[in-house]
């Protein structure tokens, strides 16, 4: 404290704050005697502490309480990929989670047959979103909105993807996941196009110069290199349209 | 798999305490949108620290990173700079209330605890939000979230005895600021 401070100020400003901890509870037994000893023959104490008790019935009576709005709790979850359901289960859910089971112990299989780091990329692109679309939900973050699905992938992977909204031009935005490719978590977006989906994965420092097109069993592929990334779409959509979504995704701003 | 470990920890450390989280954001950016974004916000670090929680007040831990996140936030979004408010330069402007503390009357007749007593809620949430940052999160956290000192202490990261200077100073405030609006 600055100025012409006496020890007698400083004595009141500490028993000022003595008789807040007293109103708040927070003072020991003997300290709290000691208190009330002393607001009995101090009034100017005393009124101190009939203000603060004022003011804390304002507010229990008549602060409006913040309630947490209704939607809050499952955009979180979102945001964290905590999109298990709350409610009780229905036997859809439960044959979608014995599914998910079956599944899950044969994709361990499929992972420890899958090609050494290095090679294979496409194929490993083509697996990703095959399992995406046997898999209850194609995406594990589900959301038509790129600041949702964004943030999602920042808690995940080292570097979130450029996400953007083409569902003016007829492709939304499903989600986002994480696949596996060369043993590097990478990200992948969904989008659909009637009921085609779509998977854009981006898988970093593979070199592939100009958009180069190809069919892997069955599914039509292409690539491009932006931003030190390669981005992989891969649909069973046919190839023009594919070619016109990979040319809408390049030009559009992020 | 340490991934559904990290989600049950999150569903029971952060989830419970949403609700505050919610309302500690929502004072300090003053927006109830803002907060939104800011909870959303503070629980991707949340989940992506849980990890590394090593247990102890679990509602002072999210408020923690809720206070922090918010303040971030209002620096990025809002080019505001929290500029630390120096408790000793508060404590001498306080020195008026202060005198006026001890000229005040009796116990059972004091105007200003009428006057607190009688005030509405609007003039409550204006007289709160006028405060100055650090001292409204203290207030906030004790008066209106029910913490206790030492989880105040905690997540304001001061020491105990600041946080019951900056509580008397925002409460002798408001108080001054109440009566004086009815004057």
């Amino acid at each position: 404290m600055t100025g012409p401070t006496t020890d007698t100020h400083d004595h009141d400003d500490r028993t000022v704050l003595l008789v807040h901890a007293y109103v708040d509870g927070e003072l020991d037994p003997a300290n709290a005697i000691a208190l009330e000893q002393r607001m009995a023959s101090e009034p100017a104490l005393a009124a101190e502490r009939a203000r603060v008790e004022a003011l804390r019935r304002a507010l229990r009576e008549r602060l409006p309480r913040e309630t947490e709005p209704p939607g809050l709790r499952a955009k979180v979850q979102r945001a964290v990929g905590l999109t298990r359901p709350r409610t009780q289960p229905t036997w859809m859910t439960m044959a979608a989670s014995l599914a998910l089971a079956i599944f899950a112990s044969s994709t361990g299989t499929w992972y420890a047959m899958q090609p050494p780091a290095g090679g294979g990329v496409p194929d490993a692109v083509i697996a990703g979103h095959l399992r995406a679309l046997m898999a209850p939900q194609p995406a594990d973050v589900a959301s038509s909105d790129r600041h949702t699905v964004k943030p999602w992938f920042s808690g995940r992977i080292p570097l979130a993807p450029r996400v953007v909204d083409l569902v003016q031009d007829g492709f939304p935005l499903v989600g986002g996941r994480v696949d596996v490719v060369n043993r590097t978590p990478v990200p992948s977006l969904v989008y659909s196009r009637r009921q085609h989906l779509i998977s854009l994965t981006a898988v970093p420092n593979v070199s592939a110069d100009s958009p180069t097109s190809q069919t892997v069993q069955g599914y039509n592929m292409i690539a491009w290199t932006a931003e030190g990334m390669t981005y992989w779409a891969v649909s069973d959509l046919n190839l023009e349209e594919l070619q016109l979504f990979a040319r809408l995704f390049r030009a559009a701003p992020s | 798999m340490s991934g559904d470990d990290n989600t049950a920890r999150f569903e029971r450390i952060v989830q419970p305490h949403l609700g505050d989280a919610y309302a500690l954001a929502r004072w300090i950016t003053g927006d109830r949108a803002d907060a939104e974004d800011v909870v959303q916000e503070a629980c991707l670090r949340a989940f992506r620290a849980i990890g590394g929680f090593a247990g102890g007040n679990t509602r002072a831990w999210i408020l923690t990173i809720v206070r922090n996140t918010a303040y971030t936030w209002l620096a990025r979004n809002r080019n505001a700079v929290v500029t630390a408010v120096d408790d000793l330069t508060a404590a001498e402007n306080s020195n008026a209330a202060q005198a006026a503390t001890f000229a005040g009357g009796r116990y059972d007749a004091n105007p200003e605890a009428e006057l607190i007593a009688k005030a509405d809620a609007a003039k409550l949430e204006a007289a709160i939000t006028a405060l100055p940052p650090q001292f409204r999160d203290t207030f906030v956290l004790r008066d209106v979230q029910g913490l206790d000192y030492r989880e105040i202490a905690a997540v304001t990261e001061v020491p105990v005895g600041t946080v019951m200077s900056r509580l008397a100073r925002a409460r002798q405030r408001l108080i001054a600021a109440i009566a004086a609006d009815d004057r």
